[in-house]
This record gives structure tokens, C-alpha cells and sequence, in this order.
């Protein structure tokens, strides 16, 4: 069994980090036009709820939309933080079962990786990328589509955008080794993520939820991400508790995580399916 | 050369002079995959230099012994040490290199260089030594005409000295070869053998079925089907 001191964050992990996710960005590199698609079927999806925003404008009541001046400036955030969120707790899981086609997974357990390096790392460039496109959403939302941002406090977005991404690489990496052990967690993953979206207020405000799916939202850790996000972004304040939250989640959620992957591992090495797809 | 063949068990031991403190220690190797007992009770020594071919036609558990050693399967019973510690934790993968199936082990649609220059940042203190030890291997191996290509684009044996080049990356005390020279050319497996030879103070284990490689080894341990 590997020691306990594998969990530690390692000076070399850093490194390791790196090299894992420049490698990623170069593969991706190589898909010149998936590139272009993905930015552009961002900026699509966009423009789509633009519309419905214009097509609802004046329906519905404003309060309900954590301080969004409109429909779209409510989505577009949700949007935004969505690819975050969905990088976050689906990348790590993604990217295994790519080792795993490809037959690579073998030869990369082999270096002197620890598991927390081999984690984040592999998680590492989805998630920069998913950042990188809610950055340009954003500049889009704001520059051409008009969404306002006189009240943000950058400070509380960046703080809030960060702890949530913390808050769900501990179920990346959760997923992550649920991919490991069944292989095809694909559909588990998806179904996870687009729940833990639409019940949250990704799209819509809770309050529009029947009460059982409602109080199941309310619960939820995504809600926290979603209300912190459009708080600091609209209202200026009222982040820091969301913050909190999702810190917390993430010191718990983390380190189980971390521990459920080295036994997933471990598990690939006793059954011997670490070169199986 | 000493062979020894020992066709009733695993049972075998180098009998090599230790010069130093092993690189590998095995003891009572077991593995099953369900009912099926691939490996039983291999016990198994190498020194600092020394080279050891494990010698058997295919799925005689050749390469399920080097995966042990590796660190990518556990044994079923039995412990396996590299330089000391337990096979599989940080310390012992620092100290092997391996070349297992080469042919799915590489990231297809990068090239070689650029897989190298993956697989030594993991190995290398820092950017400028990864870079230095891939230009270095580069140059030993002779393989600018394939470290330039896409790997998706190279052949099976190009592969394969890639393969071998990555084994070598981080100066490992213990090397791993899964049959290593059986898709390469005269000249690249003379260039194989040369930077084994180069190395005197690395110990290496083959797996093989080719008698050529079986007699650039010190020890051969057989693996009857």
C-alpha cells in the first residue's frame, strides 16, 4: 500500500502539474477547429438565452434573480460558472477514461507522481480552459450584450469562482475514481453534473421549483456557488457566506476524495484492470 | 553468459555476486487473475548491473512479473523491493524506468519529442534538465528522424526506440523491458544494446522470447507455458 505521505502536496507536485496540463494543451492544440467550435458554440448558447431574455423581458418577478437586472444577466453568470463547475467535477473523470482508451493510464501511473499531483494535474487543463471561456462569456455578456457590472466586487467574483472550483474537484475527483474502478462512469458523470446545474440556479431561480426539487436545490452546494457568483457580480456583497460554505465543503470533500482515489488505484492495481478499457 | 533453466518451477534465484545492496528484491511472487495462476512463487535478485532475461513464449506471466515491479499490478502474495522500497510507492517508480506495451503508451497525436519532454518533466528537477535529458537521448539513440514526427505517423518500431528512450529518461537504477527489440531494425537494436552497455551500473530485466536477447543477458530465468 502506497504511505499516507502520498496525500501530501509535494514540492514536486507542482511541477508534475504543469507538466500534465501543458501536455493536455498541447493534444487539445492539436484539434484546431474544436477549439474555434467550442468558443463558438459558447457564444451561441448565449446569444440563444440572450433572446429568450428579450422574449420574457418584464415577465416574472426581478427579485428572485439574486440581483440580476434582467433574465440574462442571471444566466449568463449561471452559464458562465456551469463550464467552471462541470470542469471542475466531470474533468478529472473525462480525461482518466481518455488515458484509459488510449492506453496511456499504465505508463503515467508508472512516474513518480503522487496521487494528489496525478489528480490535479490531469484536471488541471480542463478546468484552466473552463475558466478561460467564463472569462470571455463575461467580456461577451458584458461588451456586446450589454450586462452591466458597475456593482461587482472582482475581489468577492474571483474568491467565489475560486472556492467553487475547490468545492467540486473534490467530486472530480470523487468521479475520477469511480471511473477508475467501473471504467464507463460517463453517464453517472453527465447525470450528476447536469443535476447538480438545473437544481441549483444555473438556468432558472429555485423559487420557480416545485417545494420538494426546491428544498433539494436549497440544499445543495452548487446553489451556494451560483447565488455567492451573482451576488458579487450584481450586488456587490453578500458573497463571503457563500464563500464559507463552499470552503468548508471542499476541506471535507477534498481529502475523502483524495482517499477514495488511492483506493480506487489501489483497486486497479489488486484486480489488475489499470491497462483495461 | 550463465543460463540456467529450470523448467519444473519459478522457483529461481540469481546466482550472481551481489556487489551491492540489491536493486531488486523479489520474494515468493505470486499472481492470479481469478483461478488462473500466471506467476507462482518466483524469487528473484538483481544487483546494481547486473541484467536478467526472463525467457518464455507468450503469456507465460512475463510481463505480469515486470507490472509487479513496476508498480501497475499487485501481487497476489509474495513482496517485490526496488532499491529497498516496496514496489509501486513514489521512492521505487523514481528508481525504475520502464518500457511496457509500447505501442499504446504514447500520446499519438503529439510528437515524439514532445512526449519525451512530457514523460522527463515528470523525472527532472527542473524544465532545463528535462529539456537536456531528452536533447541527450536524442542524440545517444540517434532518433531526430523520429522524435520529430507525430507519433500517430511513426512505425511500430520507431515506437518501440521511443519506448526504450523514455525507460532511460531520469537515470533509473532498474530497468524494465518488455520485449524490447522485437519490432526494431539490426541497427536500432545495436543501438539499444549499446546504451545498455553504456550503463554498467543499471540493473536490467527483459522480458523476452528471442534468444538473441536472452545472450546479451547475465541470467536468464525461464518461463515454461
Amino acid at each position: 500500500m502506497t504511505s499516507a505521505s502520498t496525500f501530501l502536496i509535494r514540492p514536486r507536485i507542482p511541477r508534475a502539474i504543469l507538466a500534465l496540463a501543458y501536455r493536455d494543451y498541447a493534444v487539445n492544440r492539436t484539434y484546431r477547429l474544436g477549439f474555434i467550435l467550442d468558443f463558438g458554440f459558447g457564444f451561441a448558447n448565449l446569444v440563444v438565452f440572450y433572446f429568450i431574455s428579450r422574449t420574457v423581458q418584464g415577465v416574472g418577478d426581478l427579485d428572485r434573480l439574486n440581483g440580476a437586472p434582467s433574465y440574462f444577466a442571471f444566466v449568463a453568470i449561471g452559464i458562465a460558472l456551469s463550464g467552471v463547475i462541470t470542469a471542475a467535477a466531470a474533468g478529472l473523470a473525462q480525461q482518466l477514461r481518455e488515458e484509459q482508451l488510449s492506453g496511456t493510464l499504465e505508463m503515467l501511473v508508472v512516474q513518480p507522481v503522487g496521487i494528489s499531483g496525478l489528480a490535479i494535474g490531469l484536471a488541471a487543463w480542463p478546468f484552466a480552459f473552463a475558466m478561460l471561456r467564463a472569462a470571455l462569456y463575461i467580456l461577451v455578456g458584458g461588451g456586446l450584450l450589454g450586462i452591466s457590472f458597475r456593482e461587482t466586487d472582482w475581489f468577492g467574483f474571483v474568491v467565489v469562482l475560486i472556492t467553487a472550483a475547490a468545492a467540486f474537484s473534490g467530486l472530480g475527483i470523487f468521479l475520477g475514481a469511480l471511473v477508475l474502478v467501473v471504467k464507463r462512469g460517463g453517464a453517472v458523470v453527465g447525470l450528476l453534473v447536469f443535476v447538480l446545474g438545473a437544481l441549483s440556479g444555473a438556468y432558472f431561480p429555485l423559487a420557480v421549483l416545485p417545494g420538494w426539487l426546491e428544498a433539494i436545490g436549497t440544499v445543495l452546494p452548487t446553489q451556494h456557488a451560483f447565488s455567492g457568483l451573482r451576488n458579487a457580480t450584481f450586488i456587490g456583497t453578500d458573497w463571503a457566506g457563500s464563500a464559507l460554505v463552499l470552503l468548508a465543503f471542499a476541506a471535507v470533500t477534498v481529502p475523502l476524495a483524495l482517499l477514495a482515489f488511492h483506493f480506487a488505484l489501489r483497486h486497479t492495481r489488486r484486480a489488475g484492470t489499470l491497462n483495461q478499457y | 553468459m550463465s543460463t540456467r533453466l529450470e523448467r519444473a518451477s519459478l522457483q529461481v534465484r540469481s546466482e550472481a555476486p551481489v556487489a551491492s545492496r540489491a536493486v531488486l528484491e523479489i520474494t515468493g511472487l505470486a499472481r492470479q487473475f481469478g483461478s488462473h495462476e500466471v506467476v507462482r512463487a518466483l524469487d528473484l535478485t538483481l544487483a546494481p548491473g547486473e541484467r536478467t532475461a526472463l525467457w518464455g513464449p507468450n503469456g507465460s506471466g512475463k510481463s505480469t512479473v515486470l507490472r509487479c515491479i513496476a508498480g501497475t499490478l499487485d501481487p497476489t502474495r509474495g513482496d517485490v523491493r526496488v532499491d529497498g522500497h516496496r514496489a509501486g510507492t513514489l521512492a521505487a517508480r523514481r528508481a525504475v524506468g520502464a518500457s511496457l506495451a509500447q505501442e499504446r503508451s504514447f500520446y499519438l497525436r503529439l510528437t515524439g519529442w514532445a512526449n519525451l519532454l512530457f514523460f522527463a518533466r515528470l523525472r527532472s528537477s527542473s524544465e532545463r534538465e528535462a529539456r537536456l535529458r531528452v536533447a541527450a537521448l536524442e542524440e545517444e539513440l540517434e532518433l531526430a528522424h523520429i522524435t520529430a514526427e507525430r507519433v500517430d505517423r511513426c512505425s511500430t518500431g520507431m515506437v518501440q526506440q521511443l519506448g526504450f528512450a523514455r525507460a532511460l529518461l531520469g537515470d533509473p537504477k532498474l530497468i524494465l523491458l518488455d520485449e524490447p527489440t522485437r519490432s526494431l531494425d539490426e541497427d536500432a537494436r545495436g543501438r539499444l544494446w549499446g546504451a545498455l552497455d553504456r550503463r554498467p551500473g543499471v540493473a536490467v530485466l527483459i522480458a523476452t522470447h528471442l534468444k538473441e536477447d536472452v545472450e546479451r543477458c547475465d541470467e536468464r530465468v525461464d518461463f515454461p507455458h
